[in-house]
This record gives structure tokens, C-alpha cells and sequence, in this order.
């Protein structure tokens, strides 16, 4: 079915979209809330910004990270005295994916944040809860629907994510190649017949992380009635 | 001894408080936007920009002169708002235990005083509105509080579903020892439950005091939802089973007839309210009217009250005097005037014990 060289790859992908996903997590829920709570100026202005990936190209975001961090700028010259290399490696897939998938996990925990009756986080703190006991404690259950939801989106963007990567990934096979470079790589090369296979990989890979969110999402609702 | 003198900027107007409460129950009144809500969570620690000085007992909420604000989590404070606040995601139990600070010793027995054992499994969207309230004040006081904050948690409730709860803010009231503020919209729940009333109007202080010298001045209840009621305290006399009514001996002497409510033991102690417009005013002697309760009076006072003449009747032989609503249309036809000799009539359903 699928060669070596093609099982490397689906599991480097499922690699990084899972460690793209966990890193986005602590700073996706903290701007998502930061966002929701903030009611001062420029709070338009900066959910503009954040949203910016979701509509420029995705070739444009890649460029501006390549330039961010190559060795010839600030950043990149600074990480790679401390022996850090990040273009054209696996962290460069990270660091492209998560840019790509951090706008749909912000605006769907942030939208859930502010579903929230504050009178409830009130309570909370009322009751002897600290700030932070009552994030984790009222806060995140009550915005779970919003925050899986995003979760789960931002993976599935992570799986699939082609332009950012390509331009400060490459595409080196067995070291920055994931399904969605496979794809283009075998379609360029003329192996049509691979391409459909791995794109039937990738869509079996996206259906299953969207029908398990559903799953856990019915369930945790069917306990929450009863 | 709770001490309140602070200010916080409202919507509309500011809130300023200047109150000592005695520790027992205050009844928290005054029209819709007088700040009632507000007065509450500023205690609760809810409100930033309160400035002042708030403390319970000895323990100081708040003191901005000393840059002195304690956070919501260490004031100990029950808050109920009036749609009870109980968490979606979590049963009944997890609500009573969520701020369980003194153990769950405190939990079992504040799930025993509200007698809400039988629902602890249930998420609140199964609950009933009292059913909730109930579990909102289970969950307020397992956190052993210092004070409880309880924000007309009987308003929601049908008239029915009222009766029931009461009982249970008594049994808080006389077992737990807690003082309680207590905002309300009912002049009979003030006066069931409390034993200091603080009238606001517009975020200020309007007038505080023993509730029934309060809330039969027709200024402040005509702001109240049940409208004037002259409210009177009496012992019950007898019940006469046979005519329908129950006797009540008034401050005074005054005898009064009731619709039958044998619930109430000959000699115990009631209040009975009767509203300002259910009392007839006639300036001739009264004949052959089915009004079991007859007085004669004499005006002591006339006073517009909105679009209505709020006359101040003294009962020969009586203390208080009574307040009567009339129609400027009736003063005139019967040429009221302070000093006029009346006879006051009530029907003996217009009695009613609270």
C-alpha cells in the first residue's frame, strides 16, 4: 500500500501537526481570552491583525518568516549563535503551521470566551476561587465546545498546510516533507497514481480527527443532560 | 456590625452609601436603578472602582485611604444573584461543593438546612427555579461566609413556589447566625425577614430603620411593587370556624376580622398587611355594610402620592395611624380635610397575614 518512504511521511506530518497543535495551545487559549476580556482601544485593530494569516497568501506568510528567520536577519542570526537552525529543518514545518493554524484556534476559543456570562467568573471568585482556579474551573468548561472546535481545526490546518511550509520549510524529503508537499512532489514528477494515494491518506487522517471531536463533543453533551 | 461608606459610579448616577447595619438581616429596597444590585457586588468585591471603606465585623473589605482592596476570593462573602448563578457544567453537588472551603461538613449541612439531598445529581438546566435558588444558597453559605448576599431570590418565583422558599431564608436567618442583605421589591419579605430596612433611591440612602416605621411611610412603599400597605402587628384572639374568620387583637385593642387561618395558634404573634386602597372611607357612621372591620377615625394628614391623595387616619384608641388611598375626585366630594371625622371599612379578605 503506502512505501516506507511514504509511511515516513504520514507520520512526520501527524508529528508535527500534533506538536504544532500542543505548542499553540498555552499562547492560542491565553490571546483568545486576553482578546475576549480586553474592551479597550485597538481591540478591533489587533483582532485584524491576528486574523491576517487566515487571508493573505499563504506563499506571503512563508516569505515573511523566511526573512524573519534566515541568518542574515536579527532573529535568525541570534538563534543560530546559540546553534539554533530553524530554516529549512522540521522546526521550520512547526514554525509555519502553527502561524497558519493559530488565527482559527484564537478566533474560535475567543468567540467562546466571550459566550461567557461574566457574572458567572464572578461568582467563582466569590466562592474562593483565585483567577486562574477559576479559568480552569469555570471558564475553559464552560468555553470547551469553542475550544475543541478550534483545537481541532488548527490540527486539521496543520495537516494540510502547503504554502508557509514550502517556503520556509523546502521540501527535502525525509527531513521537511509532509503529505501535502508529497502530494505536489508526486504530481510534479508525473506519479499521479501516489498523489491519489496520499491524498486519500490525507483525507482519511482529516475525517477521522473531525469525526473523533464530534464524537467526544456528543458525549460530553449527552453527560452534561443527564 | 457592617460598615458601608463608599462610592462607585453607576450608569446613570453614583452610588454613595453611608450605612451602619446592625448584624441580623437588612432588607435592601428602593426602585428599579437605585443601585440595589450594585450596593451588593461592591461588597462582594465585584466592582473595581468602588472607593472607600467597606469592612464586616472586623474584617476590612475595603479601605482606599490605606490602598486596601481584598479580592472577591478572601472577603468570604455568599452571593445569590437573582437568577441563582448556578454553574451549567456541573451537578447540583458540584455546585454546593465548588466553594466548599470549610470541608464538606459545612457542604452536608447546608445540603440538609435546604433539604436538597434528592436533586444533588442533577444539572441545573433540570432544575426548577426554586429548586435552583435553593441550591445557590446551599452552595453560598457551604463556604461558611461571613455574610450573605442574597439579591431578591424569591422575584422569580410564582407566589407559590414563594411560600416555599421563604421558610427556608427564615431557617438560614435563625440557624446559621449570619448576617444577611437582602434586596427585595416585597414589603411582606422585608418584613417577614428583616430587622433593619435600607430604602435607596438614585445610588443614595433615602432612609434606614426598623422596617415597619419605614415601610408605612407612604413615600418610600409607594416605590415598592405591592404598593402602600399599612402593616400591623397583633396577636391572634380567636377562630370562628363556623363564620369563616379568624379574630386578631390589635396594638390598641383593636379587634380585627380575618378569613379563617386556623395555621395560626390563638395567641401567636402576626402581622397583617391591608393595602392603602382596599380601606373604604366614609364620613357618616357606618350601617348595614357586609365590611366586618368598622373604625372610626379622624384625618390626620392629606398627601399626593402620584396621582392619588394618601390620607394619615388616626384610630380612636389606637397607635398607629393608618394610610388610606383615595382619589383626589373622593376628597373633594367628601370634603376631606385634616381634622374630618371618618369611619375606615375593611373587608375581611382584604386582610392579609404575612
Amino acid at each position: 500500500m503506502l512505501t516506507a518512504d511514504e509511511a515516513g511521511v504520514v507520520l512526520f506530518t501527524l508529528e508535527v501537526a500534533a506538536l504544532t497543535t500542543l505548542l499553540l495551545l498555552p499562547p492560542g487559549l491565553a490571546s483568545a481570552f486576553a482578546l475576549a476580556r480586553y474592551r479597550g482601544p485597538g481591540k478591533s485593530a489587533l483582532e485584524t491583525l491576528l486574523s491576517l494569516p487566515l487571508i493573505l497568501p499563504p506563499t506571503a506568510v512563508g516569505l515573511a518568516l523566511l526573512e524573519a528567520f534566515s541568518r542574515g536577519s536579527a532573529l535568525g542570526g541570534w538563534l543560530a549563535g546559540r546553534g539554533i537552525e530553524v530554516v529549512f529543518t522540521w522546526k521550520a514545518v512547526v514554525l509555519a503551521t502553527a502561524v497558519m493554524s493559530f488565527p482559527l484556534l484564537v478566533r474560535s476559543a475567543r468567540t467562546a470566551f466571550e459566550e461567557i456570562d461574566p457574572r458567572l467568573v464572578g461568582l467563582a471568585r466569590t466562592l474562593g476561587c483565585s483567577p486562574a482556579a477559576t479559568f480552569f474551573r469555570v471558564t475553559l468548561p464552560l468555553a470547551w465546545r469553542g475550544v475543541l472546535a478550534g483545537t481541532v481545526l488548527a490540527f486539521a490546518r496543520a495537516l494540510g498546510e502547503f504554502g508557509a511550509t514550502v517556503m520556509v520549510a523546502g521540501n527535502i524529503p525525509g527531513r521537511t516533507r509532509t503529505l501535502a508537499l508529497a502530494i505536489f512532489h508526486d504530481s510534479q514528477v508525473g506519479r499521479d497514481d501516489r498523489a491519489a494515494v496520499l491524498a486519500g491518506v490525507t483525507a482519511v487522517l482529516a475525517f477521522a480527527a473531525l469525526w473523533t471531536t464530534e464524537w467526544l463533543s456528543r458525549r460530553l453533551e449527552r453527560r452534561a443532560e443527564e | 456590625m457592617i460598615e458601608l461608606s463608599f462610592e462607585l459610579p453607576l450608569a446613570t448616577a453614583e452610588l454613595r452609601v453611608e450605612a451602619e447595619l446592625p448584624v441580623a438581616v437588612t432588607a435592601v429596597m428602593g426602585p428599579s436603578g437605585a443601585g440595589k444590585t450594585s450596593l451588593l457586588e461592591a461588597i462582594a468585591g465585584l466592582r473595581r472602582k468602588a472607593r472607600g471603606r467597606i469592612a464586616c465585623h472586623d474584617v476590612v473589605f475595603l479601605d482606599s485611604a490605606r490602598h486596601l482592596r481584598l479580592a472577591p476570593e478572601r472577603r468570604r462573602v455568599g452571593y445569590v444573584p437573582q437568577d441563582a448563578g448556578l454553574f451549567p457544567h456541573l451537578t447540583a453537588l458540584g455546585n454546593v461543593r465548588f466553594g466548599a472551603r470549610a470541608g464538606t461538613r459545612q457542604a452536608e449541612t447546608a445540603i440538609e438546612t435546604l433539604e436538597i439531598g434528592p436533586l444533588l445529581a442533577r444539572y441545573p438546566a433540570s432544575l426548577s427555579g426554586g429548586e435552583k435558588q435553593r441550591v445557590a444558597l446551599a452552595r453560598a453559605l457551604a463556604t461558611a461566609p461571613r455574610m450573605l448576599l442574597l439579591d431578591e431570590p424569591l422575584a422569580a418565583l410564582d407566589v407559590e413556589l414563594k411560600e416555599r422558599v421563604l421558610p427556608y431564608l427564615m431557617r438560614i436567618r435563625d440557624e446559621w447566625k449570619v448576617p444577611i442583605l437582602y434586596v427585595t421589591h416585597n414589603v411582606g419579605e422585608a418584613l417577614a425577614l428583616a430587622g433593619h430596612v435600607l430604602f435607596l433611591r438614585a445610588g443614595r440612602v433615602e432612609a434606614q430603620g426598623a422596617p415597619l416605621d419605614l415601610l408605612s411611610s407612604p413615600g418610600l412603599s409607594a416605590e415598592a411593587e405591592a404598593g402602600i400597605e399599612n402593616l400591623l402587628r397583633g396577636r391572634v384572639a380567636a377562630h370562628d370556624p363556623a363564620g369563616g374568620i379568624t379574630r386578631i387583637e390589635l396594638d390598641g385593642k383593636l379587634a380585627l376580622s380575618v378569613p379563617l387561618a386556623e395555621s395560626r395558634p390563638a395567641g401567636s404573634a402576626v402581622t397583617v398587611a391591608i393595602r392603602a386602597e382596599d380601606v373604604l372611607v366614609s364620613t357618616a357612621p357606618v350601617k348595614g355594610l357586609s365590611a366586618r372591620n368598622v373604625y372610626e377615625a379622624r384625618v390626620e394628614g392629606l398627601e399626593r402620592t402620584g396621582v392619588d391623595v394618601t390620607l394619615r387616619c388616626a384610630i380612636t384608641g389606637s397607635g398607629r395611624p393608618w394610610l388610606v388611598r383615595v382619589t383626589p375626585a373622593a376628597v373633594e366630594a367628601l370634603g376631606l380635610a385634616v381634622g374630618t371625622t371618618v369611619w375606615l371599612a375593611v373587608k375581611s379578605h382584604s386582610v392579609r397575614i404575612v
